[in-house]
């Protein structure tokens, strides 16, 4: 091969496309490769001008930036530009450009070479694209990193506190069940004890006026008035561990608090305005109207306390509904749905939330000691809970505090009451029926049968269920059986009610317990027509409870 | 910051008369090294970048001010005015044509001669009138402005050079010649392209030449003869040059044009 025809080959087979241009930008001549990359014969490029083998934006930038700057510069290097083939489609090259002069320094002709930038271009949009991404990426992580500090916070924050109040929940719980037991034990021997000492009282009223028989009486009576006060503790404490037994029924709530008036401006004295705000339209609730007037009167007297220079109560009614949400942040289980809330709300000094936190344990107080158990708002607590309500309370020192008591709301179709004051205790006549008296503490057990048998009745006693069984069926007329509900032998006492019904099917039954976890009294309620009477008990108590249940 | 800081004014020769060369789209003022020097025996003359361009102070960049060639164009009356210029000669080319046609109403004493160079009121064709792009043309013009691309910012922007042929370039960082702002040169070429002055040619009070290009893409000959026709009285001079810019590939002739004109 000579070496022109070398030179010629490599001319036409270079790895880049050659153009030669005049000086008016005519293509004179261009190589093979070319020819190829725009699918078109190199003589075809011959004659057309190179800003027309470009896209409109390639020839506008060719003509007033990189024609200029070939003019003064002589040159330009890697511009990056579209040729647009035969076809219409468009080869992105990398162009280099030369002016080619002679010795006079005139210009022969220009010099373009031109590379294939497929892949480079390719890379290039790739390159951008990742380095846009990677920028949205880093700009989202900074916002994400700078809110995640505070989001951890805020989310281990609610969780502390909510393991705080569920800590507090179980302490309650724990001290319920305490209190619970040891006031069940209490209240066995307190029965006892005040029977005894109205056995004693009795014995003495019939004696001579002497000073060493006063002395005794004023003994009695001071034990009487221990007892009592100790009878009252018991209550509450059980009151507190919701082992009171709760009769609930439909109660407006309103017309509760307006029968109140009275006694609640009693007890709050002059210095404080009370006033009443009744919702319109108010649901009926479910809950028993005594304890429900206690913790009301409980309630007052707190805000009394709270507000020793005067100041003003307010009691509204109004509905409410508990929602998922509002209940999720409640460590108690309470079930949503439609609650009657009873707000009562004092202008007095208010709690710290140490304070707040602690408010519902028995015996925390912050008056000093000897005013107030520290019993009162524990046993509010203990009614409203075992009413399946809701208690939450509000307290700003300086501000003053709102308690809420959210009771269930009635389901529709009931009758209602319209208040219960607390029950007068009149004298009971007795009666000559048959009762059998079904008691495992012997003590407790004599003390009732000799109240009962006081009264004139006939008295048989059992210790235990199977006992009183048999009884019930080898004596005949027996009217009313008189029995704890708890006891021993395997058969408590509401089983053995319902076998004794089943022998004897108008038998009347009355229930008495300290201690009310049983079948017969759900959560702390009474079945309906199901006759209660709560231990300790006055011989008084004993025989009005009797009476009513054997009259119906 | 001073008018001549901004646009990196540069004043040679001197005289009572003024000649003010304006650069148009894409380079900057190097645009005139061929031709400026020619009148610096007779006239004061001055040359400038737009904002953007060459040494121009890039922060002055207001896209709202640039958003249409009025910017531009009190930008040329701020300078005029500056210099203290009264019935001076401007030049300008390609859309600095316009540009200067626009300061002229503006500030009419300032020049009662305007040379334009390629000039064009308006690129895209319409109805009856021949504009040299067409709409799907421009279009495309715009969405390659619009991409993201590295494109010709290699070339525009400093490369180390070694020319062999031009030695006396030394190690001066190159481009020297035609610096532009990619990022304002699109916003220039969208403002350029999409513009339409065609009524502002009516009232021009000062004496007009036209120098068109015989080959040339961007400001064909039709525009520079529908130019001629709005301009009552004014010069119309086709040169033998091809391309747009024949202040570079025609010198000689722009020189002589032009002298003969002021």
């Amino acid at each position: 091969m000579s070496g022109m025809e070398d030179l010629e080959e490599l001319f036409e087979n270079a790895p880049c496309g050659y153009i030669s241009a005049g000086v008016d930008r005519r293509i004179i001549r261009a190589n093979r490769t070319l020819g190829d990359w725009l699918g078109c014969e190199p003589g075809e490029l011959v004659g057309r001008r190179v800003p027309d083998l470009l896209t409109t934006a390639g020839k506008i930038y060719f003509e007033t930036h990189f024609a200029p700057l070939l003019r003064m510069q002589g040159f330009f290097y890697e511009v990056a530009l579209d040729f647009v083939r035969a076809d219409g489609t468009l080869l992105p090259v990398l162009v280099n450009a030369s002016e080619r002069r002679d010795e006079d320094g005139g210009l022969r002709f220009v010099r373009l070479t031109v590379f294939n930038a497929t892949d480079r271009r390719r890379y290039e949009r790739e390159l951008l694209e990742a380095r846009r991404a990677a920028d949205l990426a880093n700009t989202e992580l900074r916002t994400l990193n700078r809110t995640l500090e505070s989001r951890v916070e805020e989310a281990v924050e609610s969780r502390l506190k909510l393991e705080e109040a569920l800590r507090q929940a179980q302490k309650l719980e724990a001290i319920g069940q305490l209190t619970g037991g040891v006031a069940h034990d209490f209240n066995n021997l307190l029965t006892v004890i005040l029977g005894g000492l109205e056995i004693a009282s009795k014995h003495e009223a019939g004696q001579p006026e002497t000073p060493q028989v006063q002395r005794v009486r004023r003994a009695i009576a001071m034990a009487t008035q221990g007892a009592e006060r100790a009878a009252t503790l018991t209550a509450r404490l059980l009151a507190f561990a919701r082992r009171q037994p709760l009769a609930p029924q439909p109660v407006d709530a309103s017309k509760l608090v307006l029968g109140l008036g009275d006694l609640l401006q009693r007890t709050l004295g002059e210095t404080i305005a009370i006033e009443t705000v009744s919702g319109a339209g108010l649901w009926l609730a479910h809950a028993d109207p005594s304890e429900l007037e206690n913790a009301l009167v409980n309630l007052a007297v707190n805000a009394r306390d709270a507000m020793p220079g005067g100041g003003r109560l307010t009691i509204e009614t109004s509905n409410a509904y508990l929602d998922e949400n509002y209940l999720a942040r409640v460590p108690e289980p309470v079930p949503p749905g439609q609650y009657v809330l009873l707000s009562v709300s004092d202008s007095g000094i208010g709690m710290d939330t140490a304070t707040l936190a602690r408010v519902f344990e028995p015996f925390f107080t912050t008056k000093e000691p000897g005013k107030g158990t520290g019993l009162g708002l524990s046993q509010v607590y203990g009614f409203v809970r075992q009413s399946n309500g809701h208690i939450r309370i509000y307290s700003e020192r300086g501000l003053g505090t709102t308690v809420k008591i959210y009771l269930p709301r009635l389901p529709a179709g009931s009758p209602v009451l319209v208040s219960s004051r607390l029950e007068q205790v009149q004298d009971a006549a007795g009666g000559t029926e048959t009762i059998l008296l079904v008691e495992d503490h012997d003590d407790l057990r004599s003390y009732s049968g000799a109240a009962l048998r006081d009264l004139g009745y006939a008295v048989l006693e059992a210790p235990d269920g199977p006992t009183a069984l048999e009884l019930v069926s080898s004596q005949p007329d027996v009217a009313l059986l008189f029995t704890d509900i708890v006891l021993p032998g395997g058969l408590n006492g509401r089983e053995l009610a319902a076998s004794a019904r089943q022998l004897r099917p108008d038998l009347k039954v009355l229930f008495t317990t300290g201690y009310s976890r049983n079948a017969v009294v759900h959560n702390g309620r009474l079945d309906p027509g199901v006759h209660l009477l709560p231990k300790p008990f006055f011989p008084a108590q004993l025989a009005a409870k009797v009476r009513q249940v054997l009259d119906i | 910051m001073s008018v001549f800081k901004r646009h990196h004014i540069a004043v040679h020769g001197s005289g009572p008369d003024e000649m003010m060369f304006a650069h148009g789209f894409g380079c900057d003022q190097n645009m005139w090294r061929y031709v400026e020097p020619a009148f610096r025996q007779s006239f004061e003359t001055v040359l400038f970048d737009h904002v953007g361009a060459g040494r121009s102070d890039l922060s002055a960049y207001d896209p709202a001010k640039y958003s249409n060639l009025q910017g531009y164009a009190e930008d040329v009356v701020a300078i005029g005015r500056g210099l203290g210029f009264r019935k001076g000669v401007f030049v300008g080319h390609s859309v600095s044509a316009m540009i200067g046609v626009l300061a002229s109403k503006v500030a009419p004493e300032l020049f009662d001669r305007l040379v334009l160079v390629g000039p064009s009121p308006r690129y895209i064709d319409s109805d009856g009138y021949v504009g040299g792009f067409s709409e799907p043309q421009i279009l495309e013009l715009l969405e390659f402005l619009d991409s993201n691309h590295m494109g010709w910012s290699q070339a525009m922007a400093p490369i180390i050079m070694g020319n062999p042929d031009r030695p006396e370039l030394g190690d001066e960082l190159t481009n020297s010649f035609c610096r532009t702002d990619p990022e304002i040169a699109k916003h220039f070429a969208r403002v350029t392209f999409l513009s339409d002055n065609r009524d502002d040619l009516d009232g021009i009070a000062a004496r007009v030449l036209i120098l068109q290009c015989s080959d040339d893409v961007i400001a064909p000959r039709a525009v520079g003869e529908y130019v001629r026709d709005r301009i009552p009285g004014s010069r119309f001079v086709v040169m033998d040059a091809t391309g747009h810019c024949p202040n570079l590939s025609a010198p000689e002739q722009t020189i002589s044009a032009i002298r003969d004109f002021v």
